[in-house]
């Protein structure tokens, strides 16, 4: 889609390009008409001049050369003359003939009056002329009278020069003014569109509402969808919140029941009951946080790694106690992720978590922008995990947890959220000694 | 050990009233934030275990009060919100441990097992220790050169409380009102009787008596541990 900048440009050069050129013709061509009417009328003026220069000698009719003006006199003057005795086959009747046309033969038009078209003239000269036919002393004749037109075919050369020049030098001028008046105009246009592109990298999370008239729909309508999305995602996230509640505080009294010394003389019961109780835990745990992530649905979601780390490593840091060195590190240093904070912070506090049950004593996040991708890599300096059995951890994405505590789906909801946010999850030998994840998030376009 | 818990479940707070008690806490129960606002911060407790979806305030802004309030007591947050966004939540409300519903009974106590000893500057060990004596919480009993000494629920919870209190002297005010909850009379001649029967158990010189000052731990030091009874 070409923009409406480039449209306006083009829509306008091309008119103008043609008015102009049809302008500039017409009048070329209305200015040439009067000048050769002109010219016509002088031409008519000096054939009845002529007329009045013929004298009848001894000899038959002839020029009385006092008469006559002295520019048919020099060579190629531009100004030229022919008188023919008609009919043309009287040999007694030598025709006249001006001395400035040397011995060009002026062409004998068939009809009298000036002539449309131009004829060729001594030394590439280009002649308008005029044909008069009268009758004197008892004789036919036609007086044809020529003018070098070619000075004023040469001046409208350089007028067609000197107009292209000045249209194209306006055209230009024009188009940039243009170009100027279009970009102030359009400069709200411009203004929404740098704010929708914040609104993508999390920079803002509603458009301004002080744009045109013409805008102000649009921009309402942005705003009112982004408010719904939100409230929407926030009433979900309420009710998934109630739901949970009221699900989790008796299966905590189950807990406790099951816990009770009257039941331990039915160890079998109580073991299947727990069992029970912990898949509909793990089931409901899992399903609740599932239905909790927003995705990419909010374009103005974003999560600040430099204000959300401190908090999330120092609520990791008391949850697993003192002694553990958990540290993390971002490129670049004021990194924005355009994702959804309460889905990150999901995806990093399991991940974490996760690692920090298992490490000794280290813990190491690091998470990198590339043009393309995020990159989300944890170490740990734990056991690690051997080589044939990564496949099947990522395949059911429970044993990791099984063995500290019992507690928690970590990785299990960290490759949910991982798919919800179309990733890749792959596990590696960390250069800390334990296990190394890395997630890579492709960054939403 | 005197714990407050604050949980508007009823039926949950029955379970957790009857664990922690078996576990030798005493414990005071409240459902109402304004409530547990008041007595949280004027009652001297231990601990305080806090669900945060109350009736009258909400257990955060209850949080955020006691801690704007000056109250130091360590509070673990017992919610069925799991999201890491609102376990961040509860940290910068001033929690000092989160645990989610549901839980376990046992992983409850080892929380606070660990809450208590972190707040008293102790490591968390399989074991309670201090002064050269082991303490076993599950089973409720000394362990001394491999041998098990088992105590009575009352000397278990008057031993626990000395040992997270070591080299510091201990009043027998300050002995009622963090070994008995709200509603128990207190008897300070029970006290004494129980003192006794730690020091016949574990030697004289266990439990120091400092008179009109109160009582001082000072555990099974090589000097004194030729004492014990066994």
């Amino acid at each position: 889609m070409k923009s409406i900048q480039q449209r306006l440009s083009i829509g306008l050069a091309s008119v103008l390009i043609l008015v102009g050129l049809l302008l500039a013709q017409t009048s070329l061509w209305l200015f040439d008409a009067g000048l050769r009417r002109n010219l016509g009328s002088e031409l008519q003026l000096d054939a009845d001049n002529l007329l009045a220069a013929l004298v009848r000698t001894g000899d038959g009719i002839t020029l009385d050369q006092t008469r006559l003006s002295p520019v048919y006199e020099r060579p190629f003057s531009g100004r030229y003359f022919r008188i023919e005795f008609l009919p043309l086959d009287d040999l007694a009747n030598a025709d006249l003939r001006s001395r400035s046309a040397w011995d060009h033969v002026l062409p004998l038009p068939d009809q009298a009056g000036l002539q449309a078209d131009l004829a060729d003239g001594p030394q590439t000269q280009k002649l308008l002329v005029y044909r008069a036919n009268y009758r004197r002393f008892g004789q036919d004749l036609a007086i044809i009278v020529a003018r070098d037109y070619t000075p004023v075919l040469q001046s409208f050369q350089q007028l067609r020069w000197i107009g292209l020049g000045t249209g194209v030098i306006a055209l230009v001028i024009i188009l940039l003014l243009q170009r100027l008046i279009v970009r102030r105009a359009l400069q709200p246009l411009d203004v929404v569109r740098r704010q929708v592109k914040q609104l993508q990298q999390g920079q803002r999370t509603e458009l301004d509402n002080q744009v045109p008239e013409e805008l102000a729909p649009l921009v309402q309508q942005i705003n009112r969808l982004l408010q719904h999305t939100e409230d929407t995602l926030k009433r979900s996230r309420n009710a998934l919140g109630n739901v949970g509640h009221a699900l989790k505080t008796p299966l905590a009294v189950l807990f406790s029941i099951n816990a009770r010394t009257e039941l331990q003389a039915h160890p079998d019961i109580v073991d299947s009951m727990r069992t029970q109780l912990n898949n509909i835990r793990q089931r409901l745990t899992r399903e609740l946080s599932r239905a909790r992530l927003a995705g990419d649905v909010l374009p103005g979601a974003h999560f600040h790694c430099a204000e959300e780390l401190p908090l999330l490593f120092a609520t990791l840091q008391q949850i697993h106690g003192r002694d553990l060195q958990l540290h993390w590190q971002t490129v670049p240093d004021d990194l924005r992720l355009p994702w959804d904070r309460e889905d990150l912070l999901e995806l990093l506090g399991n991940l974490l978590d996760n690692a920090c049950k298992w490490a000794t004593a280290r813990v190491a996040l690091s998470i990198e922008k590339t043009t393309r991708n995020i990159t989300i890599t944890v170490d740990d300096d734990g056991p690690g995990i051997a080589g044939e059995q990564r496949a099947e951890v990522l395949s059911r994405g429970t044993r990791l947890d099984e063995q500290v505590s019992g507690h928690g789906l970590g990785l299990g909801i960290v490759r949910d959220i991982v798919d919800h946010l179309a990733g890749e999850l792959t596990l590696a030998d960390s250069p800390l000694g334990g296990l190394r994840v890395v997630i890579s998030l492709p960054a939403p376009t | 050990m005197r714990l407050l818990i604050v949980e508007d479940q009823v039926s949950l707070a029955d379970e957790l009233l009857a664990d922690l008690g078996c576990a030798g806490y005493a414990v005071d129960w409240l459902a109402d934030g304004r409530d547990a606002l008041y007595q949280g911060a004027s009652e001297p407790y231990d601990l305080i275990v806090l669900d945060l979806g109350l009736p009258g305030k909400p257990g955060l802004e209850v949080l955020r009060e006691w801690r704007a309030g000056g109250l130091a007591t360590p509070v673990l947050i017992l919610t069925a919100r799991d999201h890491w966004a609102e376990r961040i939540e509860g940290l910068k409300a001033g929690a000092d441990d989160y645990l989610t519903k549901p839980f376990h009974p046992e992983e409850l106590q080892l929380r606070i097992q660990s809450l208590l000893r972190r707040a008293h500057g102790l490591a968390n060990q399989t074991r309670l220790e201090a002064g050269g004596v082991q303490l076993d919480e599950r089973k409720q009993s000394v362990i001394h050169n491999g041998k098990e000494i088992t105590l009575t629920a009352a000397e278990f919870s008057l031993l626990r409380y000395l040992m997270l209190h070591p080299q510091q002297i201990v009043s027998k005010l300050q002995l009622l009102e963090h070994l008995y909850d709200g509603e128990t009379e207190r008897d300070s001649n029970v006290i004494e009787v129980h003192v006794n029967h730690l020091r016949r158990k574990l030697g004289k010189a266990v439990i120091e008596t400092r008179r009109n000052q109160g009582y001082l731990f000072n555990g099974l030091q090589t000097g004194n541990a030729t004492g014990l009874a066994l």
